[in-house]
């Protein structure tokens, strides 16, 4: 049995929460996922790690779905409930070591910005700038874990009624160097948006990595 | 401009057709299974609808033999011809680009596959291939390049579109760097079923419990898991797209209304769980498709579904179901990188046998890793579900390192891999050094066959067959015939190497 009692829970927004249990040890790096189930439903679910790869702690960043069996189950948990962890699995890493000079660029929608959170807690000197497309501000997870000139959030519903932005709409705006290491986590429809803007500023699809999240 | 997406048969020493298709493991069956390569038909349906004259040639599905399938490409001439091969079979497909080269100079061959697609410079220096299509995404990876070449003379130069090596007029390859991941996948036409000559594909398969059958158009490219480390779908080249819900739905009122098909499978990596899934089988049901007679069929995970979505689909007509139980210990789930708790394996099989489905299980064989005591662990286990009437059929295989998975990769990093013919990758043997002798695998698959023959087992199938609404025992006797025959044929296919020296002489050499 891979069960492990949470520790702490975090509630973020109406629905996004994050799950802290005690780092249960497993070989794992950076931007890999757990698959994260209950003993109760005999199902699970794929969550990036949303802590740093050396944390003492593992955590998971989760946004509670219309429909989603395991995120509504899981938001109704507390502390000392235990989940069920399997893994890591996943190959959406950065390349070791990290070259400190390499410019990374970062877009994610929604939670898909977990392994990015890893990335910068695991290295926080990283060179790198983060685009986050998010439909209200209370969606910045954590944002003060980021360096403030290098997380962009790009808000489609602001709260004061002006005119939203997104992912797509900022980086049209961008001079992006073709030497720039691009990795794209979220929903499918960003992730194509994203690529063919990319391809037009003339970034290689081997400078593109990306992980599907719904 | 005339395009040919081809699939030359292949026939071994013992009378046995090898099956290419999609991402099937290549297997020489004397019965063949024939199955329509979904992506491949959906590109063919492309570039039709781009007004380009597509020849969907398999030569397998027509029964033709290579001379004749040969003479009609030839005949046909077209100005493009795209192959799809793997591991086993990728010499005999070099060759045939070799061939295809010779009698059609003009035409540009164009290869794509797991295999050449991880290794397409390799491609490239044992044949004289034009083009390497570094992407699983062929339906669009074609759909850019097509009319490109059609346009531009110097398409060789100037082709920017992504995952592409291209071998220039000086002979140099030029790659035009990695492909794109994810493609909208709703914008792939979905398959023309007269285009592909769909009633080859409909009654030759064992997936099929009712015929005609036919393949869905997946509703998933590639996996949405896609972390078994054995699995083609697996790399950090490769992730997933997926369809949506009443896209799916519409093709399957078509194929039902106006095809009359009585069996639908689709067959993602991994079909749609959760909300899509519900959505898609409430779809069925408030289409009325559930009351045409017609059954339903996936390829699924343990852990993915749970009742209430398993409840829905056996309310939907959903029938045969297919989920992947490799091994019966953890260790192995485990290094497999699985992602799924034997605990959690016999309650998704309950749910599914309650509700009225037909859980197939694909047992694999012979990691390099399995010790006598896993094997023994797994084959009683398989036994225990079977004959409790938890799953309904089974197909074993030897595990094989295929198209430089990851499993493969870790193969040769381990010193395990005994050959690198790849002759000798075509999953009739096991290539890799185990800790016991081969015999003891290929025993394992015998036993686990036999369940087939186990009266308490019979009596189950029994049982089950009569419980389904069609009361038709001419349908009873056909699918057992077919099914019996399978079975008698995968042992013939699994076990022939049992017993021979050079498989125990490869164990004693390495060990």
């Amino acid at each position: 049995m891979n069960s492990y009692p949470i520790i702490d829970i975090e509630h973020l927004t109406q629905d996004t929460f994050m799950i802290r249990v005690d780092n249960p040890n497993i070989p794992s790096k950076s931007g890999q996922c757990f698959n994260v189930g209950l003993d109760s439903l005999g199902i699970n679910r794929e969550y990036s790690m949303y802590s740093s790869a050396d944390s003492m702690y593992l955590d998971f960043l989760i946004r509670s779905t219309e429909g989603g069996v395991i995120s509504s189950a899981l938001k109704k948990l507390n502390v000392g409930d235990s989940i069920e962890i399997d893994g890591a699995y996943g190959e959406f890493c950065l390349n070791e070591p990290i070259n400190l000079e390499q410019q990374y660029l970062f877009i994610a929608t929604g939670t898909g910005i977990a392994p990015f959170h890893s990335f910068v807690e695991t290295w926080p000197n990283l060179n790198y700038k983060l685009i986050h497309g998010i439909r209200y501000e209370e969606e910045q997870y954590h944002f003060e874990d980021y360096q403030k000139d290098l997380y962009f959030p790009c808000i489609s519903k602001p709260s004061d009624g002006s005119a939203g932005s997104r992912v797509t709409d900022y980086l049209l705006k961008q001079d992006l160097s073709t030497e720039t290491l691009v990795y794209i986590c979220g929903n499918r429809k960003m992730i194509v948006d994203v690529f063919n803007i990319l391809h037009s500023k003339g970034i290689s699809g081997d400078k593109i990595i990306t992980e599907v999240f719904f | 401009m005339r395009i040919a997406i081809s699939y030359p048969p292949i026939e071994n020493e013992h009378g046995q057709k090898a099956m290419v298709s999609q991402n099937r493991n290549v297997q020489f069956f004397k019965e063949p299974t024939y199955l329509l390569p979904v992506t491949y038909a959906q590109a063919a349906t492309y570039l039709k609808e781009m007004g380009y004259e597509v020849y969907w040639d398999d030569g397998n599905s027509q029964l033709k033999t290579f001379d004749k399938w040969l003479d009609d490409l030839v005949k046909k001439a077209p100005s493009v011809v795209v192959l799809e091969s793997t591991t086993p079979v990728m010499k005999f497909y070099w060759k045939t680009v070799d061939l295809i080269k010779i009698k059609l100079p003009s035409s540009i061959v164009i290869m794509t596959g797991y295999h050449s697609m991880r290794k397409p410079e390799e491609t490239m220096e044992m044949s004289n291939a034009d083009i390497v299509i570094r992407s699983s995404n062929v339906d669009f990876a074609l759909h850019r390049l097509i009319p490109f070449i059609e346009k531009n003379k110097n398409w060789r130069d100037d082709y920017l579109g992504e995952g592409m090596l291209i071998r220039l007029e000086n002979g140099e390859l030029r790659s035009t760097g990695d492909f794109r991941q994810v493609e909208p996948l709703d914008s792939s036409p979905l398959v023309d079923r007269d285009l592909v000559q769909w009633k080859n594909y409909a009654y030759e398969n064992g997936n099929f419990l009712q015929t005609p059958g036919t393949y869905a158009s997946s509703v998933i490219r590639d996996c949405m898991f896609g972390k078994c480390t054995f699995c083609r779908y697996n790399g950090p080249d490769l992730t997933f797209s997926m369809m949506s819900v009443e896209r799916s739905l519409d093709e399957y009122e078509n194929l039902i209304n106006n095809y009359g098909v009585k069996e639908i499978f689709d067959d993602s990596g991994v079909w749609y769980r959760g909300k899509e899934a519900r959505e898609f089988a409430q779809g069925i049901i408030d289409r009325g498709l559930n009351k045409k007679g017609c059954y339903f069929g996936i390829n699924t995970r343990f852990e993915y579904l749970d009742e209430a979505t398993i409840k829905l689909m056996g309310e939907a007509n959903f029938r045969f179901v297919l989920l992947g139980y490799e091994a019966a210990d953890n260790e192995t789930l485990d290094r497999l990188n699985k992602g799924y708790q034997l605990q959690h394996v016999e309650s998704c099989l309950k749910w599914l046998t309650k509700y009225g489905m037909h859980p197939h299980l694909t047992i694999m064989v012979g990691y390099y890793w399995q010790t006598q005591n896993q094997l023994d662990n797994t084959v009683a286990e398989v036994k225990r579900l079977m004959i409790s009437g938890m799953a309904r059929t089974l197909q074993v295989t030897l595990c094989t390192p295929l198209d430089y998975t990851p499993y493969h990769q870790e193969c040769i990093r381990e010193g395990v891999l005994l050959t690198d013919n790849y002759d000798d990758f075509d999953m009739s043997k096991l290539i890799v050094r185990t800790p016991i002798p081969h015999d003891q695998y290929y025993k394992a698959v015998r036993d686990m066959y036999s369940i087939a023959f186990h009266p308490r087992f019979i009596l189950r199938q029994l049982m089950f067959l009569t419980s389904f609404k069609k009361k038709d025992w001419q349908f009873l006797f056909t699918y057992s015939l077919r099914a019996i025959r399978r079975v008698r044929q995968h042992i013939f296919n699994l076990t022939r190497h049992q017993n021979k020296t050079s498989s125990q002489e490869i164990f004693v050499e390495n060990n």
